[in-house]
Parts: structure tokens; sequence; C-alpha cells
């Protein structure tokens, strides 16, 4: 029987879950989205938990979506920003972390370009840590509210096949997207090209293709990448031109498909290089889904680690 | 000044005394007798259980932050590390604020450290400032006490400056030491490249980083050495730290072909696999990276067929502020003066005591050009006092820096204290 607790105290990384915790979350998911759809879309479960919101890194959407969640459970809010995450440009990390909690933060969620900065939080804090993305590692709650919106959509993930396209090597959205699509069976593929995916990810049990016509026909959702421009600290491809001939995704292309398929995006999207407008507002298209159900992944995840 | 070490075996293949149980007299700074029940009136008599001697232990690589960064470990910290380590002698890396690129540094250090029991002798910068552009004046350093030249933590990077370097050294027979590792391949990288970087999204330092630049080296060296009748009766190139299986193939391909290279391995590199990363703790962040079960196997093969000449501890004493933060902002380095020898004879299953103790002796001293030490009567007595079945734990440092995860492992082989 599955437990109705989580067997971890913070959310690092989908890595550190296991197939019962996300089974719960996605179970308890359901029950809040419910929830966010009724008239009062509050319920009192979080009241006097008090919730930090820590970004080193600028987000518009994850940190819109913890607040929406962190208010929809009743939780106090506080809010920091700080685009320098570097040790050199002033105070550390644990301090600033560590002045929140002087004024009796429980819950702490962060971003961080850092990877490995919410599990360095961990060790030296007694909040509960919530990892909203830290640099190429870990996005726990995107891959959690993509599996969602599939399992939404199509059901039990077993057997299902989902293809990730795009920059892999820089995506913290694809390495926890295959933990988590793994965890539940689905069998995974990565998509782009050749310098943008990591040369040992096929260790990790994913096919990996440099053909995305190739993968479009064999996936049953396709997870389409933003290009991190930002994040490419040297040259991987030549343009963003040659990048959207060849690797895009364009509705004649989803069309030509003799079958159903789901497309999904993390967003921001860069209309016109990985997919292009037509695509993504296309009936296939479940990207504002995700968004919808994205407050509601949160809500789970800060509700079952509130009982811990 | 006389000491009388009772019943020590003798760790020593250049002795003839070599694996026999004696008492040894110094006098002076010299054995002056080597027997069983000697006697002496007056001698500090030396009993300890189990105790093993052998020619004082030399360490190729080791950093101070002195000058520029005593706070992380001054001279004189170095010096009482590198003894409880049981080194006698260690090189002390150039890449110092200001580097050991003039006379007036390399003479800083030799004044500093003069009258200490350990020898900490300065490696001189080849290139200014470490930088890899303008040459040091490496004739004067080498006349000031630079016993070797190298940029440290700094490969060079430029081929025509290794090559000019090797040539211009030829003057005084000097040795120039590189730490291979390509900075464009190695360029943002955390840790080994592989399914572990791969796990925890981080760039990876692929073997490549390094075989490229070791070959690129040999190349330079065999280029240097063409139509010249230069023979060197030592090692003129050495490769620092190796860490991978094709390097130390490449070291031993180059070694048969009859090129004059050696090279080390740090310790700690022996001891660990990549996986140890994935808990994200700094202290196991250190250059080069922690690689594959498979590299370590190939370091030890190395080691035992003599192709790894000598072991390194590479201390890299780091302060909190360096090493307590997000890992990749977090600095490289390990202090592993203490913990060295222990290392290295607690994950040993291929090397005799004697094999082992000659990478930590004899062969250092060789490449550095050491006077030869044995354990002889009349010899200088520079030895090393040590208990190879000792279990212990390492609790606490004389470094000033505690950036090192072998703090609470238990360890086999203990030194009890050096004789210099």
């Amino acid at each position: 029987m599955a437990s109705n607790q989580l067997s971890v105290r913070h959310l690092l990384g989908i890595k550190n879950l296991s197939a019962d915790d996300v089974q719960l979350i996605l179970d308890t998911a359901r029950e809040f989205k419910e929830v966010i759809n009724r008239p009062i879309k509050k319920v009192p479960s979080l009241r006097d938990v008090t919730i930090a919101n820590v970004f080193f890194e600028n987000s518009t959407r994850t940190r819109l979506s913890f607040e929406l969640a962190e208010k929809r459970l009743s939780a106090d809010v506080v809010n920091f920003s700080s685009s320098s995450s570097s040790v050199k440009k002033g105070e550390t990390l644990l301090d600033t972390v560590n002045n929140i909690l002087a004024m009796k933060v429980d819950m702490i969620v962060m971003r961080h370009s850092s990877p490995g900065a919410p599990h360095f939080l961990s060790d030296r804090i007694r909040a509960n840590v919530i990892n909203a993305g830290d640099g190429t590692h870990e996005h726990p709650t995107q891959a959690l509210l993509d599996s969602f919106s599939i399992r939404e959509k199509l059901g039990d993930l077993a057997g299902k096949k989902v293809a990730i396209i795009g920059d892999i090597l820089h995506s913290r959205v694809a390495l926890s997207n295959i933990f988590c699509l793994q965890k539940q069976g689905a069998e995974v593929m990565v998509c782009g090209p050749s310098t943008l995916i990591p040369k040992y990810i096929s260790s990790l049990g994913v096919k990996v293709s440099h053909n995305v016509r190739e993968a479009l026909a064999w996936c049953d959702v396709a997870n389409v990448l933003r290009i991190q421009l930002e994040r490419l600290q040297v040259k991987y491809f030549p343009s963003l031109r040659e990048y959207s001939l060849y690797f895009g995704i364009t509705k004649t292309m989803l069309d030509q498909l003799d079958k159903e398929i789901v497309l999904m995006h993390p967003g921001p999207i860069n209309r016109g290089v990985e997919l292009t407008s037509d695509a993504a507002d296309s009936p296939h298209s479940i990207i504002l889904d995700q968004v919808e159900n994205g407050v509601a992944v949160r809500m789970a995840v800060l509700y079952l680690l509130a009982q811990q | 000044m006389k000491t009388l070490i009772k019943a020590a075996r003798i760790i020593d293949s250049q002795s003839e005394h070599n694996q026999t149980t004696q008492d040894i007299l110094v006098e002076n700074g010299l054995i002056v007798g080597i027997g069983v029940g000697l006697t002496a009136t007056d001698a500090r008599v030396v009993e300890l259980p189990n105790v093993c001697v052998s020619p004082g232990w030399v360490d190729l690589r080791v950093r101070a932050g002195d000058p520029g960064h005593e706070h992380r470990e001054d001279l004189q910290t170095l010096a009482a590390a590198a003894a409880a380590g049981g080194f006698a002698d260690v090189a002390l890396m150039p890449n110092t604020q200001p580097a050991l690129d003039s006379k007036d540094t390399i003479g800083y250090v030799r004044r500093a450290t003069q009258g200490l029991a350990v020898r900490v002798h300065p490696l001189g910068a080849v290139t200014k400032k470490c930088e890899g552009h303008d040459f040091s004046e490496m004739i004067d350093l080498h006349h000031a006490g630079a016993l070797a030249f190298t940029d440290g933590d700094r490969p060079i990077e430029n081929p025509d400056v290794l090559l000019k370097a090797l040539q211009y050294l030829r003057q005084i027979d000097g040795l120039l030491m590189n730490r291979p590792e390509d900075p464009h391949l190695a360029r943002f990288g955390q840790l080994n490249e592989g399914i572990t970087s791969t796990l925890l999204g981080m760039k990876g330092i692929p073997n490549l980083a390094e075989e490229l630049m070791l070959a690129r080296d040999l190349k330079l060296l065999q280029y240097a050495l063409l139509a010249t009748n230069y023979q060197p009766n030592a090692p003129i190139l050495h490769f620092s730290t190796l860490s991978t299986r094709r390097s130390v193939a490449m070291v031993r391909e180059a070694k048969a072909a009859g090129l004059p290279v050696s090279c080390d391995v740090a310790a700690h590199q022996i001891a660990f696999d990549d996986t140890v990363m994935l808990g994200f703790d700094t202290n196991y962040k250190v250059n080069p990276p922690f690689r594959t079960p498979d590299d370590v196997a190939a370091l030890w093969e190395g080691l035992a067929d003599g192709t790894i000449d000598a072991v390194v501890s590479d201390h890299h004493p780091l302060d909190e502020e360096s090493k307590n933060l997000e890992f990749d902002l977090a600095d490289f380095g390990i202090i592993g003066l203490e913990t060295a020898f222990a290392v290295l004879n607690t994950h040993n299953s291929v090397l005799t005591l004697n094999q082992l103790i000659d990478a930590l002796t004899h062969a250092p001293r060789r490449i550095l050009r050491l006077p030869a030490v044995r354990i002889a009567q009349n010899q200088p007595a520079r030895l090393t006092l040590f208990d190879p079945d000792a279990a212990w734990t390492f609790e606490k440092t004389k470094s000033k820096s505690k950036n090192s995860p072998f703090f609470g492992i238990p360890l086999k082989g203990k030194v009890y204290e050096i004789i210099a």
C-alpha cells in the first residue's frame, strides 16, 4: 500500500525520490487541482507556515507558480530575489539563507545557478528545502508537473514514450524529467544536436537521437526544451537560424504524423526557434495546461513536505 | 645531540640493512652506528612499537599560502604538517602571491624556512606570475635555490613556451614539471566527465584534457631532443598528478622509448573514484578530478611497474571561505601532507612496502636532483619513523586549513616522526 508520507524531508531532486513518492505527489496534486478550480480556491492547510521564495536566478512562471501555490494553501509568503548568486559579489548563500531563517521561516523554495546548491543548504539548515531549479542539475517540480500533465492527457505513464527535444546538456528540466518518467515506467528518448547531448546520457537508460523527425515519429509525447542561450558559455551550434531549420518543430511536422502526439514545453518559448507559433498554439499543445498544473503540483509538494 | 632508535625495521631498498631490525645511533646529523643492542650515554632513546625507519620522505608537490594567503598556510605550518606526515623535504609550488618568479621570492622562502627540520624547496615559476607568457629568469632562480621549474597549478598552455623552456633549461640540466590539462577542454569542468557528472548535471573534465596535453608535451620533448647530443642523466620533463589509464600508458611507452620523463600521482587520486562526488561534498573537489575505478586500477599498475615514479600529497590548503560553498563556486584542492602515506598504505594491495616507500623517497629525490640518502654508517641522517600497520583516524591537523575528505576516516599506517 502506498504511504501517505514522503520518504524525504526536502525536495532536492527527483533522483532522491522513490517511485511511491512520485505517485503520492501526483495523486495529491489531483486533489489540489480540483481545489483550485473551485470558486473559493483557498484552503487552510499551511496556515502559520512561513515560506520564503529565494530566487538567485531570474524566473517568472516558477516563482509566480510557487507563490500562488503557497497562497492557495494559506501560507505566509516572503520573496527574495537577487541576480547575483556569486559569493564574490557579497554575502554567501549560507549567510543569506540564515538571515532569512532567523526571521522564523519554515520552508525555503530556492532557485540557484549552482548545481547542488539546495543540497548544500539542506545539509546546513533545519527548514525544508525545495529545489526550484539548481543550475543545470534538476528542476523537480517541473518534471512532476510535466508527468502530471501527461497523465491527465494519456493516463498511466507506464510504457508511454516521451521524447525530450532540444538542449539536453544545459537542461535541468531534462534530467529531472528523465528520472521522473523512468520512475513511472515510461520510455525516454533525448534528441538534439550532438554537441548538446551529454556524452554519457545513454548510461541513464535513455535512447539518443539527433533527428527530430525520427524522435517525433517514435514518441507519444514531445517535450520541447528552450534553447538556453543565456546558459551557453561557449559555442555549441552555429546559429539560431540553423538550429530552427534542423531542430525546430512546426505544426506541419506534427500534422504529418499519422498519430496523436502531445506537445509540451516548460517555457518560456523562443517562438520561431525550437517551436513555431503555429505548433505551440496547435491542438497538440498542452503548454498552458502545464502552467495550470504547476500550481496544483507545487501545492502538493508544499503540503506533503509540511507534514514531515 | 644523540638519538638512539631502538629495534627499528629498516625499509630502504638502497641499504644493505634493508628489511632487518636494528638499533640506529644518530649523532649530529650523521648515522654513526647500526647494529643490535647499541647503547649510548646522553642519547634521546626512541623506543616505539613496530617502528620502521626509512630515508626521509620527499613530496614533489605542496602549496602554501606564504606569501599571499598566510591564513591558509604559512611556511611554518606547512613544515609542521610535512613533518607530521613523515616528509623531510617538500617542493613548494610557485603559485603564491607574489609568485615564486624572482630571486626575491625564492630567497624569501629559503630564509623563512632556514633552520627547520623539514627542508622547503622552492620551485621556480617558468613564466612570470605563472601566467604562461613571459619567462622568468630561470637560471638566476636556479642559482637562488629553485630546484626545478613549473607553473604549478597552471598547465603550460602554449606549446612554444613549453618547448623553449625545455630547450633553455638544458644549460643547467634543469627539470621542467607540468601538470598536463588542456584548459579549453577542461573549461568550466567541475569533476570527472562521466556518468556521475551526467547525473549531477555538471560539466565534466574529460580524460582527454589530460591526455591531449600529455601527448603534446611528449612530442615537444622529442622535438627538443632531436638533432642534439643532449643525454640527460635524470628526467628533464616531469608530469604532475596523472589521473587516467591512457596517461599512464603514454608515459610507459615514452619511458620504453628512452625519453627522459618521470611522473607522479597524488595519494588521494588512488583512493577514490568519481562516485564520491554524488553528495556534492566540496572536500572531494580536486584537480585532477577523481576518475573511474578503471583509472584508479591503472594508476596502481603504473606504480607497481615503475611507470609512475613518485607519490605526492598535492597538498593544497584552502580556507573555509573557498570550500564551504556551492559546489561550482568552491576551489579545487585537498590538504594531503599528513595523510598521504596512510592513504596510500591503506588502499595498497599491489606494492611491497619497499616499493611504496621508494615512491616516497628515492624516486622523488632522484627527480629533484637531491643528494641520495641511504641508511648506512656515516651517511646523513634524514629519516622517517613510521608504523605501516598502526590503525588511526585523522582528527587533528597541523595545517591551518581543514579541506580534507579524510577527517574521521580510519586509516592504516601512522607516522611517528622525522629525524632530520
